[in-house]
């Protein structure tokens, strides 16, 4: 039997062969080893047996065949101690961000959450108008879709420049999910474009989100 | 009645109508459930008929409201829209270059920094810079709005350029030097701006000076033929 897996690693210590392991999150490869990039604990995480057909009569397996397919090793990772790790917004994720400023083509906005995680560090987001809806893309105004202090349910449509995420409410379930009306109270949202002020009766346009 | 912000309005003062609901006109804000407070300070005109309530100022800093008229100034060109100055320390307004008469992407209006425009606004809210038209929307007709070329502009106070623009609104200035022959054309920016402009320059200025002393001295309609005559007296 190769040697174990060391439970915890600094960074450079060498934690197994890539023949036996898969390299995940804080390790790297580096001659055909997986090595640790950050100070903590190792985890060791099994593979998910994939669903695969129940019987194959033509197949022709070896012995080592089960190694040599990524899918089956288990996955090396390395995470600091007391610290979960930082998520970053990725491509696809739906985030929850706060309007921060109107312009006239776009909506500045600061990510707050990604799915379940709430972030550490804040990144500034933009919806454009042409993402704000799926139809009529030309006719948006983006004060009847937005205003500052909107809490906005959108998904990453894009990693962006340096500056901004870009964002996009261009489906049914996202859009603006709170609102503070002009007089200073929380709003209910009444139709896929209007909020409404249930103490002085006043409704404002939002683009609204779906609620479930 | 005089009110500055923040008083309490006495509420025999405010009209009651059976039918109409109470119009908040500028400078009132409604605090449900009862209470109407004066946001600006001047004086509280009640209008029974209407069954409207609204301050009267004269002065003060303009801010833009949709619909207004106003003469704006040229102070440089972005990509899609012009830079217009309403009034000054204020960020500009944004006038589209498509918002002209007979403009395409292809024949831009060519405004030189500097330049006077007559326009509309079309949106003006605290979050966003105000916007502004030359055409009528629906017709896509300029009607009268569009950049202003040659002839002099002067600073009025606000109310005084509210009341140019009313219909009674006890300016007869313009219609006394009409009356003595000048030919002349004018425009009134609700953002407290008068141009005038005429083919004889001792016009523009017997105009101007008409307007803006009428303004200064608060002249009522006797005062202001008098001062007619005098400034007519002195050019001729």
């Amino acid at each position: 039997m190769a040697a174990s897996v060391p439970s915890t690693a600094l960074p450079g210590a060498i934690l197994g062969s890539t023949s036996r392991f898969n390299a995940g999150a804080g390790t790297h490869i580096y001659e055909g080893q997986v090595v640790s990039s950050l100070m903590g604990h190792v985890a060791v995480a099994q593979p998910v047996k994939p669903a695969g057909p129940a019987k194959r009569l033509n197949k022709i397996t070896s012995k080592d065949a089960r190694n040599d397919n990524g899918a089956s090793l288990a996955t090396l990772s390395v995470t600091r101690h007391g610290q979960k790790r930082e998520v970053l917004p990725d491509v696809g994720n739906i985030v929850l961000a706060k309007v921060l400023r109107l312009m006239p083509r776009q909506a500045i906005v600061i990510i707050q959450q990604v799915g379940d995680t709430v972030l550490q560090t804040e990144w500034q987001g933009v919806i454009r108008t042409q993402d704000v809806r799926a139809t009529e893309k030309d006719k948006v105004k983006i004060y009847e879709s937005f205003r500052p202090g909107d809490i906005v349910k959108a998904q990453v449509i894009s990693l962006g420049d340096q500056a901004n995420y870009y964002l996009s409410t261009a489906s049914n379930e996202l859009g603006v999910i709170m609102a503070t009306s002009d007089a200073g109270n929380d709003m209910v949202p009444v139709s896929w474009k209007e909020y409404k002020d249930p103490e002085t009766g006043s409704t404002e346009l939002r683009k609204v989100a779906k609620p479930n | 009645m005089f009110v500055l912000p923040g008083d309490i309005i006495d509420p025999s003062f405010v009209p009651s109508h059976p039918k109409k609901a109470l119009r908040l006109g500028p400078g009132l804000q409604h605090a449900p459930p009862n209470d109407i407070i004066p946001t600006l300070a001047g004086r509280l005109v009640t209008d029974h008929q209407k069954n409207a309530i609204r301050i009267e100022t004269a002065t003060g800093r303009y801010v833009p409201r949709v619909a207004e008229l106003v003469i704006g100034t040229v102070q440089r060109s972005a990509a899609e829209s012009f830079f217009v100055t309403l009034s000054d320390y204020t960020a500009p307004a944004l006038l589209p270059h498509l918002s002209f008469e007979s403009a395409t992407k292809k024949t831009r209006p060519q405004l030189a920094p500097g330049s006077l425009v007559y326009a509309r606004v079309t949106m003006a809210n605290k979050h966003m810079d105000a916007e502004l038209e030359c055409v009528h929307p629906s017709t896509g007709k300029s009607e009268g709005l569009g950049p202003l070329t040659g002839g002099m502009v002067y600073d009025i106070s606000l109310g005084f350029a509210r009341r140019l623009m009313m219909p009674k609104g006890g300016i007869v200035v313009l219609d006394e030097m009409e009356s003595v022959g000048l030919q002349f054309e004018t425009a009134t920016g609700r953002n407290g701006k008068f141009w005038v402009n005429s083919e004889n320059t001792k016009t523009v200025i017997a105009v101007g000076r008409a307007i803006t002393e009428s303004d200064t001295q608060s002249l009522g309609a006797e005062g202001q033929r008098k001062l007619v005559r005098k400034i007519l007296k002195e050019m001729s």
